[in-house]
């Protein structure tokens, strides 16, 4: 409503062209075929500061816009020519592609809605231009929005990002004042938790009333590892303990492991990687003998397990049951392999639990909370270890992280 | 008279079976046996007052009354009558060469459980195969948008085992299955085994005794339904030199009809080293039987016409070659899980 009356406050006054809402859709279309010519940003976007969006990314994206144009196209012209897998495949790429299209587009529009209203803050009428001013801070935020989807949208998803995670938290070097922290970072994580809608639910704890020297919890809910995901690391704490007499401050550390919790392992058995045989098989078979002989023995090849089954009296019966241990036993191998994995990257992620290595230092006499891997500050520690602003952390986080892996990609 | 202990065991009747099976295959036998003692004969026949003066006993002596384990182990153990029946079907077995199926009296086939009589032929585990393999072809290609039922027809249908396999894997109500055999023992058996499976029939089923080597065969079975569209089989595919060497619990308890094809119309004995004689008589039977008359829209190319279960590589190329012969100009051939080919497929194009 507010840029409806923006707007025409706007062309009353002659700043906007009349036909704006049509020829805004021209100009995004139009684009397309100057971008791809030479490398250059859309219009308008020249005003929204820092975008997150180089040259590069937009080169990408208007590729998968035209992409999205000539399937809409051809989905909506004669679909009877087309097969069953044809039209399934068809349908698949094109919701893929509106998933990243539709943010893009919108981001085309706010940028020249960002351009007409830079246009309004340059003139002279004092209230057109306060009106513009806000009504800018409005859309540079709507921006912001747009390109995070778009990030997130470009991004490959990881299944694991979406299942739940297993926290485990272990007071590192400081003794009584590194156990006590590890406690004040239990209940964040805890109060974060309920704040996100997850549940939070303690496995295990080694503690001595506050201080905590070990504590292992299970989050569950949706998007809890790519949220937590970053917190893995050594956590570094400079305040004065409680413990402390003389009012000097101390450095401590605890130490945080933020492991997936797979929840379901999928076996998937190719028939063309399976041996089967059915013993003493050598004669004629048929009317031929009128075996009792029931045992399969099925071989998986890219594994080697062998399982064999003559439980029962039907050969059909036992190749069903052979298969059924085999998957087992390939859930089990997969899972094992998955502990492994989860043992190795736990290894990994914390490091020594030295003072020097930490991700993030909590320092109390300054308010201030750091961030060491995108250099970020926040200064509010309250906030921060009652869970409301951990939010902030952990977004600032998962762009850098996304910003990262958008330019290895290619 | 007190038997010994060993007597009251196992152990006796596994070796016996393992002179003449093998160990491993003894103890699966041995285990499908008790199994089945268990189950007919049911509660062992141990009576009340005996229990009463054995505890009476143990209250004399001052000892407990029977634990929990110890009423188990006396339940485990099997009644004078389940022990002669074991006697008994170990010695049938080994001595006489009885097949296990006819000695337990059923073998399962897919979801239904065969009752096996002698001399009606046992059902194999590969014709088990490609009847699960089939149906499920069947019912890809007829995914329920069909109206009219299939109508199929199993020639020698023996212990009626493929028409009721089929007759449960099917969709429901896509086919309506005739199993017809030359003997009226198989007849009386595959009715029986209808009944017992009754249950699990999603398809209407029937059988009668009919003679397919009679020159009218092909006549009357044109008579008892408008058409035919699928014809499948495990015709008699032994041949007589190989019957000879047969082993000894098929050649003596089953029947030959069910394994040897035997064409002896008017007097004249055909020369059939192969033993596909009767397969081209089925071949040739299915194109008199007009098979080819259907209207295409409604039963589709993709489902085959002719199924028949073969002996191994040597008969493949001459059961084609009458498949050809009769209008079947495509022709498939399936292995069974132990790699030998097992089954020819005859369809029609339109």
């Amino acid at each position: 409503m507010r840029w409806q009356a923006l707007w025409s406050a706007g062309r009353a006054i002659g700043y906007c062209s009349p036909a704006r809402p049509t020829a805004g859709k021209n100009i995004v279309r139009g684009f397309a075929a100057a971008i791809r010519s030479k490398q250059e940003l859309p219009p308008g976007s020249e005003f929204a500061g820092k975008s997150s969006l180089t040259p590069r990314i937009h080169a990408k994206l208007q590729f998968l816009q035209q992409k999205h144009a000539d399937l809409t196209q051809r989905m909506s012209g004669d679909i009877s020519q087309l097969d069953r897998e044809e039209m399934a495949r068809l349908s698949k790429d094109l919701s893929d592609t509106s998933n990243i299209v539709e943010p893009y587009m919108q981001l085309l529009e706010q940028y020249l809605e960002l351009k007409e209203l830079q246009q309004m803050i340059n003139s002279k009428d004092p209230a057109l231009r306060s009106m513009a001013q806000e009504e800018r801070e409005n859309t540079l935020s709507s921006i912001a929005t747009s390109e995070r989807k778009i990030i997130s949208a470009l991004l490959p998803r990881d299944s694991a990002e979406q299942a739940g995670a297993i926290l485990e938290i272990r007071a590192g070097t400081g003794g009584d004042e590194a156990s006590l922290f590890c406690g004040d970072l239990l209940r964040m994580y805890e109060k974060y938790s309920q704040l996100c809608g997850w549940k939070f639910s303690l496995m295990s704890i080694v503690n001595d009333g506050e201080q905590v020297k070990e504590a292992v919890a299970k989050v569950s809910g949706r998007g809890v590892f790519g949220a937590l995901m970053f917190e893995s690391g050594v956590h570094r704490v400079q305040r004065v303990p409680a413990t402390e007499t003389q009012g000097r401050i101390h450095t401590s550390t605890a130490t945080v492991a933020v492991l997936p919790q797979a929840t379901n392992i999928h076996v998937d058995i190719k028939e063309s990687d399976l041996r089967i045989d059915v013993f003493r098989a050598s004669g004629k078979g048929g009317q031929h003998v009128n075996t009792t002989d029931s045992a399969v023995r099925i071989t998986h090849l890219p594994s080697g397990i062998v399982v064999e089954n003559q439980q029962e009296r039907s050969q059909i019966q036992n190749k069903e049951r052979a298969l059924q241990i085999l998957r087992a036993r390939l859930y089990e191998k997969e899972r094992q392999r998955l502990a492994n994995e989860r043992r190795a990257s736990r290894n990994k992620l914390i490091g020594s639990g030295d003072r020097s290595e930490k991700c993030r230092t909590y320092n109390y006499a300054q308010n201030r909370v750091t961030d060491h891997r995108i250099n970020f500050s926040l200064y509010d520690i309250e906030g921060l270890m009652n869970g409301t602003a951990l939010q902030l952390v952990i977004d600032q986080l998962r762009i850098q992280n996304d910003l990262d892996e958008l330019a290895s990609m290619e | 008279m007190p038997r010994s202990a060993i007597n009251n065991t196992l152990i006796p009747l596994y070796r016996k079976l393992s002179q003449k099976l093998g160990e491993q295959q003894a103890k699966n036998e041995l285990r499908w046996m008790t199994e089945h003692v268990r189950e007919i004969i049911g509660e062992t026949a141990r009576s009340d007052h005996k229990e009463a003066t054995h505890k009476a006993a143990r209250i004399w002596r001052n000892q407990p009354a029977f634990s929990e384990a110890e009423i188990e182990q006396t339940n485990k153990r099997f009644s004078s009558v389940q022990w002669a029946w074991l006697r008994q079907a170990v010695s049938d077995r080994v001595d006489t060469n009885k097949p296990l199926q006819y000695i337990l009296g059923n073998q399962p086939f897919g979801k239904t459980k065969i009752v096996t009589r002698p001399p009606v032929l046992i059902p194999r585990w590969e014709t088990e195969e490609w009847m699960l393999r089939l149906a499920s072809l069947v019912n890809e290609a007829r995914d329920g948008s069909h109206k009219t039922p299939l109508q199929i027809l199993d020639a020698c249908t023996g212990s009626g085992c493929v028409a009721l396999g089929l007759a449960s894997e099917l969709n429901a109500d896509s086919a309506c299955i005739t199993g017809v055999d030359v003997s009226s023992q198989a007849i009386m058996l595959a009715t029986e085994n209808m009944k017992h499976n009754s249950g699990l029939l999603r398809n209407k089923v029937g059988f009668r005794q009919l003679d397919l080597l009679h020159e009218r065969a092909a006549g009357e079975l044109r008579s008892e339904t408008g058409r035919w569209d699928m014809i499948v089989s495990n015709p008699p595919y032994v041949s007589k030199a190989e019957y000879e060497v047969l082993d000894a619990s098929v050649r003596d308890w089953e029947d030959i009809r069910a394994l040897v094809p035997m064409l002896n119309q008017e007097g004249e004995i055909h020369e059939d080293p192969l033993g596909i004689s009767f397969i081209i008589h089925l071949a040739k039977l299915a194109k008199s039987m007009d098979l080819s008359c259907l209207r295409s829209d409604d039963v589709s190319t993709s489902i085959p016409r002719l199924v028949v279960e073969i002996g191994g590589k040597h008969q493949v190329e001459p059961t084609c070659q009458a498949m050809n012969d009769n209008g079947f100009s495509l022709t498939e051939v399936w292995k069974d899980m132990a790699g030998t080919e097992r089954v020819v497929l005859g369809y029609l194009k339109m």
